[in-house]
Formats: structure tokens, C-alpha cells, sequence
């Protein structure tokens, strides 16, 4: 324990040194393939959960955490550090993909549709967790997101704020809105077998 | 405190887990409504609990990892002008470097204009002296100002002479693919191909400036 604060500071110095989003994102505009690839690995993995949870198809979020960093790097990006950070602006273009693929008709379901990567998989195709992915997915928008953010992400009331570009207070208000309809809809699923099993 | 102050209250505690303070707890004792949100809430939270564990394992594949760098290093890059501050995206900066080009080989050609009247008499008298300058049709594929018998012809894209820059005139046997490869062409006003005696201005680099035909071999 006598070393912990020494190696508390180490981390601290190690973490102020790393570059943020924006810094990594000028870097790979100028060429810097390293500061690609530290931007990805910093950021994929939560824009593929999101994607996942959002549309609730492994294939889906697969294919929209992929074309979010194709469309980083292409030449038609308009990042703009002005209006807001690069976290919300590649949530941003998940969020609009992900709007794009829901309006061409009902995603896949995952038991239909065998992905390579089992973890995602049975994530959905978990029996106790399929219901509330659907029930997630069945709900609007606004509710959905400050869920996927705040609670299956754990991000902050102020960093979801940040993210979706709206006050602190919304994003609470949305997330009580949004418990209290996903709990009405879960008891309504849950009620027919509840019978059942007395 | 009504109940949907309440509940506003249990589920941030849902959420985060906490104990319930004490007259929360003596209130769900007597409010169906609110003991059966909290008892919702309480599921909910142990249900994303346990989606988060299982999401949290999950890293990218490498092969998509990979195929996005390579996609990275094979696409073309922005051209940066630092002094000036601006990027320019590809297909601009390829108008921008052919503008350059544009503008830099005509001061070249008007440069070694210049060249030819600082040093064409010295090497047209060397020239003289070998007793070469025969009748020769020569066709320059950039300056069609230079054609003539007994003048030099600049070698377009060269760059330019420095100031003072002290030239020598090579004179040397050529093939006409080999003049076509440094952008000058020359057809024999008889018809006839096949190596030919040139003179040639060298700069100090070692980078031929300009070409006279002065006889072909055969």
C-alpha cells in the first residue's frame, strides 16, 4: 500500500499524456496512420456496443462501427471542433446510419442470422436479456439512446448530455421517462408467464 | 414529497445501487405503486448489469481493424501548405500542383531563353568550329518557339540554371529515344532515323538544360 500513490501519479502523468480525440483526429487528416489506429482502438468498441444495442443485430452494429470510421477517414468528413466534440460528432453518424438501416425495414434477428463473434451473440441471443433488447429497440429514439448511453454504457448525465446535444436535465428527465416505459413493457411480457407458472 | 418526487428518487438509487434512506423505505411499506417501480427498477438495473458484463468483454476483430488501416494507408492524402494554413483535399491538390507545373515551366522556358542568348553563341561557335550545324527539322514537344537549325533547344521540366551557374557543352552521340525521354523530339528533315551528334548543355548538376542536333550518324 506504501506505493500506491507513487504508482496512483504514474498512471496520472501516463494519462494526461495521451493525445485527446481531436489532437488524433488532426494528426490522421495529416496522414498519421498511428493516430487512426489510436483513435479507433479508443473509440470502436463502445460505437459497436452502441450500434448493437441501438439495433440490436451483431451484423448491424458490425457494419455501422465500420462505416463510422470509413466515413472518419474519408474525404468528405466535415468534423467541425467548433460544434462539439469528435465522440459526439461519431455517435452522431452511428446514430444516423443506424436510421438509415431501421427505415430500409426490421433488422435481422440475431438467432437468424450466426455471427463470428459468439460474446456479441449471445449477448442478445441470451434468453434473459432478448426481451428487454427488444423491448429497447421497440422504443423511440430519445428514450432509447440516454438508456444505451447512460445505463448499459454508464456514461454520465453530463457526458450524455455532451453527446446527444441536449441539457442535463433532459437527459434525466428521458431516462426516468424511458425506465418507467421499458419496466410497463417488461411486466406486460413477463405477466403472461407469470400466470402461467402459478 | 409526492410519489413521483419519490420515484424520481428511487430510481437514481435503483441505478446506482444505493441503500434507500429511511422514510423511503417506510413509504414503499404503504404505497403499492411506488414499492412495485422500485422492485422494477431493481430488475432493470441487474439486467443491464449483466448485459454491460458481457458487452465488456467484446473487443473488434482484428481483420476489420486491419482492413480499415489498410483502407487508411492506401487512400490519397491531403496536401498541406503550412505557411499558408489550408488543407486541400486530392483532386484539388493535383489542379494546384498542375498550375505549379504550369507555372514554373514557363519561367523555366522563358529562363532558358535566357540561357540560350548568355551562352547558344559560345557553343554555336564551338559548334562552327566542329563544323557541324547541319540542316536539321527538330521538334521540341513543349517549345515550338525553339525549333531551328543551329539553336538549342531547352529540355523541358529541367530546372532552371542558378544565377552564375557555369554550364558545359557536351558533345555527344544520341539515340532519338534517348532525347525523347528527356522530352525533345527530332526527325531527320531527310526522313531518316538513327543516332545523331548533339550537343548538350550540362548544368553543374549533371542535369542536361538544353539540346542541339548538330548531325545525324546514319
Amino acid at each position: 500500500m506504501g506505493n500506491f500513490p507513487a504508482a496512483g501519479n504514474q498512471w496520472r502523468v501516463i494519462a494526461l499524456m495521451q493525445p485527446g480525440d481531436e489532437e488524433l483526429y488532426r494528426l490522421m487528416r495529416n496522414g498519421n496512420q498511428d493516430a487512426f489506429a489510436q483513435l479507433y482502438e479508443r473509440r470502436e468498441p463502445a460505437l459497436h456496443r452502441y450500434a448493437l444495442h441501438v439495433s440490436g443485430s451483431p451484423a448491424v452494429a458490425e457494419e455501422v462501427a465500420h462505416e463510422v470510421f470509413l466515413q472518419l477517414m474519408g474525404p468528405s468528413c466535415r468534423f467541425d471542433g467548433a460544434k462539439g466534440s469528435l465522440e459526439s460528432f461519431l455517435y452522431g453518424i452511428a446514430r444516423n446510419l443506424i436510421r438509415v438501416v431501421r427505415r430500409q425495414g426490421p433488422v435481422a434477428e440475431v438467432v437468424d442470422q450466426p455471427c463470428e463473434h459468439d460474446i456479441l451473440g449471445d449477448l442478445i441471443g441470451n434468453e434473459t436479456t432478448a426481451a428487454l433488447h427488444r423491448t429497447l429497440r421497440d422504443l423511440p429514439e430519445r428514450y432509447r439512446d440516454v438508456i444505451v448511453l447512460c445505463d448499459l454504457e454508464e456514461r454520465s448525465y453530463e457526458d450524455v448530455a455532451l453527446l446527444i446535444g441536449r441539457p442535463v436535465g433532459t437527459v434525466r428527465s428521458r431516462l426516468h421517462r424511458a425506465r418507467a416505459l421499458l419496466a410497463a413493457k417488461l411486466k406486460r411480457l413477463n405477466a403472461p408467464s407469470e400466470v402461467f407458472s402459478r | 414529497m409526492t410519489c413521483p418526487e419519490r420515484i424520481a428518487e428511487l430510481v437514481e438509487c435503483a441505478r446506482r445501487e444505493e441503500n434507500l434512506r429511511e422514510s423511503l423505505r417506510m413509504h414503499l411499506a404503504g404505497c403499492t405503486g411506488c414499492t412495485e417501480r422500485w422492485e422494477a427498477e431493481l430488475q432493470l438495473t441487474a439486467q443491464f448489469r449483466k448485459i454491460r458484463l458481457q458487452a465488456a468483454e467484446w473487443r473488434p476483430p482484428e481483420a476489420l481493424r486491419e482492413s480499415l488501416l489498410d483502407r487508411f494507408a492506401r487512400q490519397p492524402r491531403p496536401v498541406r501548405f503550412p505557411s499558408w494554413g489550408v488543407a486541400i483535399s486530392g483532386r484539388s491538390a493535383a489542379w494546384a500542383l498542375a498550375a505549379a507545373a504550369a507555372l514554373f515551366l514557363s519561367i523555366f522556358l522563358s529562363h532558358a531563353a535566357g540561357v540560350r542568348t548568355r551562352h547558344a553563341r559560345a557553343v554555336a561557335a564551338e559548334a562552327r568550329v566542329a563544323g557541324l550545324g547541319q540542316p536539321y527539322r527538330y521538334e521540341s514537344s513543349t517549345d515550338a518557339s525553339a525549333l531551328s537549325s543551329d539553336d538549342f533547344i531547352a529540355v523541358p521540366y529541367a530546372p532552371p540554371l542558378a544565377q552564375g551557374e557555369i554550364v558545359r557543352v557536351v558533345h555527344t552521340e544520341l539515340e532519338p529515344e534517348a532525347l525523347a525521354s528527356i522530352g525533345v523530339a527530332a526527325v531527320l528533315a531527310g526522313g531518316l532515323h538513327g543516332d545523331m551528334s548533339a550537343d548538350v548543355v550540362v548544368g553543374e548538376d549533371g542535369i542536361p538544360r538544353a539540346v542541339r542536333i548538330t548531325e545525324g550518324a546514319q
